[in-house]
């Protein structure tokens, strides 16, 4: 036991050095807008995607409704600095406590609901918002949208280029990614998993299942507002088609895949499933077909991945690492 | 001094009176046994107790305090920790994790805290890693540590569940058929561990079905029966009462 442990804990220290290490190489070894540009729109699904793991991955929630939360965060900056002309690192506060707030309101009611009902719930939210996005034109611009976003800036400091965007994004996706990973390790990551295996054993425990339920999924919807109030920024436009269904179903395609019970799970499955789209950029020499197959049934791509994981390996990529770590110390 | 004292509590499920106008106290200091044949009542009396039920008369008052329509993590608050009969392990949680789910009550690590992970949240979590250990040991399940709860064997899931109950450091513990899938010599362990969190000054109230068990370390046992206690006592007492015997008949006697 000590010796596998003492190398899971090497892997788990050295792992993060990698990371940062990695992202900080690439401004590096390349300068490269459109890979910039890629890699940021990675880095902001992976605050997404850590977000929702804490609420899937760990306490068993799911939501369809993540990419209104982004919308909140995007259009809160988005209106605030383009139209208002506040201050970026404010406009994005404001994002965020927004997009926490109306997380926060809408688990009040659905604490009642379980499974099913709750992917309900908040995919009818998030279908409601959809149309509020696209009616309260006087402040999102309706179908439209909104131009014209200035870039992110802190005081003198002006985030324009797609080298700084990125480093922007990538810094907060690690410090996003580095944090869940502390507090899935202590006691209220701890509460979440136990509140996702037995609720009876878990209010056994001492633990307000229903306060915790909220507070992960503000927490949660805070961290996609927050994504979202980045991206609005970084992008300078933003338009109702980006946060549809299908962005919240691919995202949470992204923990399943992932794994529950897992941040790096879903944060690999994330950077995979984000980069498929952009395969033949990345990928010199690959086959026309190939790549225009890949683009079209993308989404049924991602679509029939969840379903062959949930069928034939419901712990996702991370529970198949577990498992045959297990197997490997029974033999 | 009476810790816990149960008045006139009744709950029905539809047209069945499942515990009816049930009265008792538990003395500080004490194990107090609660028997009765299949569907008497006491499992739900247990919920009563734990606020998993809510009680459709009576009251149950807890070192002076109300404790009828308090929420389960309150009544854990307050000082009451229990075990299931279908026990309720994390089994995606390995048993020592289990046990620290338990000191949730006694560790006050936030989102924020667990989040930044600072020196005092870690220094309190070796703590509790190492307390945790320690519990498991006193209830002899130390050898399943680093096993996932849902691998682990029936029997040795209640006593992580006692265990786990234990975290919360409770001054009550309730336990709901702790020895079911034990064998006699595990079971004379359990008796042994249960005298020392006894010693440890934890009162305890235990439903238990293995009535050596129960002569054994109980001070008092109450009996139910439908519903109704038809007896309350010393183990000697109970063993001679005709109520107890008759409700009995056809079932176990309790043998001496
Ligand atoms: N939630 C419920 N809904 C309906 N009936 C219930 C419910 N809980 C318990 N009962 C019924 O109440 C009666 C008492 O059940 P209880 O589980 O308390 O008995 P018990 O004394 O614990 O029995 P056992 O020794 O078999 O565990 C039984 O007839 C049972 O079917
Ligand atoms: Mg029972």
């Amino acid at each position: 036991m000590s010796a596998r442990y003492g190398l899971d804990r090497a892997i788990a220290r050295v792992a993060p050095v990698l990371i940062v290490a990695l992202v900080a190489a690439v401004p590096l070894l390349t300068d490269d807008r459109y890979l910039f540009k890629v890699l940021t729109f990675v880095g902001l699904n992976v605050i997404v995607v850590t977000g929702l793991a804490l609420l899937f991955g760990y306490a068993g929630q799911i939501s369809l409704g993540h990419a209104a939360f982004f919308g909140i965060g995007a259009y809160s900056v988005g209106y605030l600095t383009a139209t208002r002309a506040l201050p970026w690192l404010a406009a994005v506060a404001i994002g965020v406590a927004l997009a926490s707030v109306v997380g926060l309101l809408l688990s009040l009611p659905m604490l009642r609901l379980k499974g099913h009902y709750l992917a309900m719930a908040t995919l009818a939210f998030s279908e409601i918002l959809g149309v509020f996005f696209v009616e309260a034109s006087a402040i999102t611009g309706g179908n439209d949208g909104l131009r014209g976003i200035p870039f992110p800036s802190v005081g003198p400091f002006k985030i324009a280029t797609p080298g700084a965007s990125y480093l922007l994004v990538w810094g907060v996706a690690i410090i996003v990614v580095v944090l869940a990973s502390n507090l899935v390790r202590t006691r209220p990551g701890r509460a979440l998993r136990a509140v996702h295996g037995t609720e009876l054993g878990a209010q056994a425990c001492g633990i307000d299942t229903g306060r915790l339920r909220v507070q992960v999924f503000t927490l949660s919807a805070g961290l996609a507002g927050l994504a979202g109030a980045l991206y609005a920024g970084v992008v300078g436009f933003v338009s109702p088609t980006t946060f549809s269904l299908e962005f919240s179903v691919l995202l949470v395609a992204m923990v399943v895949l992932g794994g529950t019970g897992s941040i790096t799970g879903p944060v690999v499955a994330c950077v995979a499933l984000t980069l498929l789209p952009y395969i033949d950029a990345l990928v010199p020499g690959l086959p026309r077909d190939a790549v225009a197959f890949l683009q079209d049934w993308e989404a049924d791509i991602s679509g029939i991945v969840m379903i062959g994981v949930l069928l034939f390996a419901p712990g996702g990529v991370a529970g198949m690492l577990r498992r045959s770590r297990r197997a490997g110390d029974a033999s | 001094m009476t810790m816990l004292s149960v008045r006139g509590l009744s709950k029905s499920f539809g047209g069945l009176t499942a515990v009816d106008n049930v009265s008792f106290d538990v003395h500080e200091g004490m194990i107090k046994a609660l028997i009765g044949p299949n569907g008497a009542g006491k499992s739900t009396l247990f919920n009563l107790l734990t606020g998993f039920e809510c009680p459709d008369a009576g009251t149950v008052t807890f070192l002076g305090q109300p404790m009828v329509a308090l929420k389960p993590f309150k009544v854990v608050r307050a000082g009451i920790a229990r075990t299931f009969q279908n026990t309720q392990v994390f089994g995606e949680m390995s048993v020592i994790e289990n046990v620290l789910v338990g000191m949730h009550t006694q560790l006050a690590t936030g989102f924020a805290a667990g989040a930044l992970r600072l020196p005092a949240t870690r220094k309190a979590d070796r703590m509790a890693v190492e307390r945790a250990g320690r519990l498991l040991r006193l209830v002899g399940a130390e050898e399943f540590a680093d096993a996932p709860g849902a691998d682990i064997p029936h029997g040795v899931r209640r006593l992580v569940e006692i265990a786990r109950a234990l975290a919360a450091a409770p001054k009550l513990l309730l336990l709901d058929e702790p020895a079911a899938g034990l064998n006699n010599a595990e079971t004379q362990a359990l008796a042994a561990s249960l005298r020392r969190i006894q010693a440890d000054g934890t009162t305890i109230l235990i439903v238990e079905h293995d009535m050596g068990l129960v002569m054994e370390i109980s001070d008092e046992i109450v009996v139910l029966d439908r519903g109704r206690k038809i007896a309350e006592g010393s183990p000697k007492l109970i063993q001679k009462d005709p109520a107890v015997i008759e409700a009995y008949l056809g079932e176990e006697v309790p043998d001496a």
